[in-house]
């Protein structure tokens, strides 16, 4: 068990050096240059110089890359070109709304997905089982902007239930009122992003219950007398979840690093909204972070998910 | 002697995509008796597992029912509901299946997978007195230092325990039809053997029914044989009358097909062909297109059975003496 840790965590922080070399080369490889965004012509040479020195930007592209790699193992990612605060404050300001849109579609997908999956498995070629895959398709297959403002549309604009964007009305209110405004302020971005996401985990658990229904080992426990629901639960559903858990894990990873396109629609203040703003802003240190932080969750993500597996699965032996 | 199981002209079919329903098991008739052990020997794709399945009425969802009988102990088993038959399940009929390598859960430990036939069965029974049944159980079927093999999942057991750990599950609610579905085509030679043994000694406490294709399996452990073709039962009767005087040219080309410590190295006999799909049986004798004694009303027209003594039937054209 100790062995398999080490070794999967080894793996683990190869995969994000790989990833935050990617990235780093990636942002540069854009065809706009940062420097005359960010220095006016108007200042001064030395001024232009001190800021260029500021920001590393006067040294070469492998020297820059050596102190990047540096500066992320001692845990700084760099200052923001835009707002001169340190990345890790300003990813740590937008990380907590992401978490929180997270945290409402897992939950939501997850209990809401796995046993409808099951029960379309369960009921296959009949008509729940139909219309529920028509469901899977549409949701796998929808824009999620265009859903998006669908949305805005028709519970905002139309029927004026809901507010428009943001994560709360500014000013803040306090107490339990605040709680509530964010509440309403998340209805539909959560709804946006559990579309998309539960016809994910219905459709693996729907095809993966109708594989592991049809095993001997089903028949096997039908043979001693057990109904179908006992059998299900005792003895499909453990191994109908595997894949899904797996899905679950590489979904809630991606999550962290926010859902760009939903996020920006809704103007949710999450990693995803900040990823878009960077972009338009070339502000590089803040990409960069938001990128690495989205490699480590999902390589962290990864691991549980695994060892959520190998819990389940006596097969998987994590000594060996 | 009191008849346990009857099969009475039972025919099913499968749906293919299309919903036609194409006939494979047509008017099957044979009864086991209290006690008796039962062989049913055929090549692969005779309907052997079929029938099994439809005993345990647990063929799968493209299976059609078109007509027949089989009664346990008197009553229809086919018109019992599904509640009623989740109770006769485990209890009075189990089943041992042909694959131990998949017909286990591999995510359940073995302790758990045989104590659930209790569990379900004998709800007067605590989880001490179903562990300790179990333990004995296994050790019952030759799974040495049983108390530590409990917490054990399949993938930690070999093939021939595996088929053991089959058996004792099958057999711990001492049911009074223990179906067996080629329980030993899976193993190697030797297991076979010991399972084989396991087998023989449980087989006296009830009925067997044995689904094989080895006839020495048959003739080591079964009273009666049941020799079926494409799904229909070409020839049945006690085992010396099978073996010593098979009628059927199908069964006689089955008992040519036995090496033979004599047999030398030449040739062994094989049927020439291959056991027809079921959407391409012919109208009369389902054997008649690989049969060496064939002659034209054998394509037309479906053989008659004929009673040859008390136990022994022949379903062919041919004439055969009758002997009492």
């Amino acid at each position: 068990m100790a062995n398999y840790l080490i070794r999967r965590i080894l793996k683990a922080l190869l995969t994000i050096f790989v990833s935050a070399t990617i990235v780093f080369f990636i942002i540069r490889l854009m065809p706009a240059d940062p420097v005359t965004l960010l220095v006016d012509p108007k200042m001064g040479p030395e001024v232009q110089q001190a800021m260029m020195q500021q920001f590393g930007l006067d040294k070469s592209i492998g020297l820059q890359y050596v102190i990047f790699i540096q500066q992320t193992l001692s845990g700084n990612l760099g200052i923001s070109f835009k707002t001169r605060e340190p990345v890790t404050t300003v990813i740590m300001q937008k990380l907590p709304w992401t978490l929180l849109l997270l945290f409402i579609v897992v939950t939501l997908t997850l209990v809401i997905g796995i046993p409808i999956g099951m029960l379309a498995a369960k009921k296959r070629d009949g008509l729940f089982d139909k219309f529920i895959n028509v469901l899977i398709v549409m949701g796998i297959s929808i824009f999620i902007p265009f859903l998006s403002f669908a949305f805005l549309y028709f519970f905002a604009y139309y029927l004026k239930l809901l507010p428009t964007g943001g994560a709360y009305t500014p000013p803040p209110a306090k107490g339990f009122d605040y709680i509530l405004d964010v509440a309403r302020h998340a209805i539909l971005p959560s709804l946006t992003l559990f579309i998309g996401n539960v016809a994910t985990i219905i459709l693996y658990t729907r095809n993966s219950m109708i594989d592991v229904l049809k095993e001997d080992y089903i028949r096997t426990a039908f043979s001693k007398g057990w109904n179908e629901k006992y059998v299900v639960r005792r003895h499909a559903l453990k191994n109908a979840l595997i894949p899904t858990i797996t899905v679950a894990g590489i979904m809630i990873g991606s999550m962290v690093g926010g859902a760009v396109m939903t996020e920006t629609v809704y103007g949710w203040p999450g990693v995803g909204r900040l990823i878009y703003d960077s972009v338009s802003s070339m502000d590089f240190p803040v990409l960069q972070g938001a990128f690495i932080t989205l490699a480590v969750s999902v390589v962290v993500m990864n691991i549980i998910a695994d060892l959520v597996v190998a819990w389940l699965d006596p097969r998987i032996k994590l000594g060996g | 002697m009191p008849k346990l199981l009857e099969f009475r002209n039972f025919s099913m079919g499968f749906k293919d995509d299309d919903g036609t329903v194409h006939n494979l098991l047509n008017n099957v008739t044979f009864d086991i008796e209290e006690g008796r052990a039962v062989g049913i020997v055929g090549e692969s794709g005779c309907g052997k597992s079929v029938t099994n399945l439809s005993v345990m009425r647990l063929l799968p969802r493209s299976a059609v029912i078109q007509g027949g009988k089989i009664i346990y102990r008197g009553q229809n088993l086919l018109k019992k509901t599904d509640k009623e038959m989740e109770d006769i399940r485990g209890k009075d009929v189990a089943m041992i299946f042909q694959e131990p390598m998949t017909s286990l859960n591999p995510v359940l430990n073995i302790g758990f997978q045989i104590g659930e036939v209790l569990k379900k069965h004998r709800p007067d029974m605590n989880e001490e007195q179903i562990k300790n049944a179990v333990t004995n159980q296994l050790e019952l079927v030759g799974i040495p230092s049983p108390e530590k093999r409990l917490k054990q999942y399949p993938h930690q057991f070999s093939g021939g325990m595996r088929q053991r750990v089959m058996i004792a599950m099958a057999t711990i609610c001492q049911p009074d039809l223990l179906i067996a579905d080629e329980p030993t085509t899976a193993l190697d030679v030797t297991i076979q053997a010991q399972v084989l043994d396991i087998m023989n000694r449980l087989k006296d406490k009830g009925s067997l029914m044995l689904v094989t294709h080895n006839l020495g399996v048959v003739a080591e452990i079964c009273n009666d044989v049941v020799v079926m073709y494409a799904g229909t039962v070409v020839e049945k009767g006690s085992m010396d009358e099978i073996f010593d005087n098979p009628c059927h040219p199908y069964t006689k080309g089955l008992m040519a097909a036995i090496p033979t410590l004599s047999s030398g190295k030449e040739e062994l006999y094989s049927i020439p062909g291959t056991v027809p799909l079921s959407n391409k049986f012919s109208a009369g004798c389902r054997f008649a297109d690989r049969c060496s004694q064939y002659f034209d009303l054998c394509q037309d027209k479906v053989p008659p059975t004929r009673q040859l003594s008390a136990s022994h039937y022949v379903q062919c054209w041919l004439d055969f003496e009758r002997r009492e």
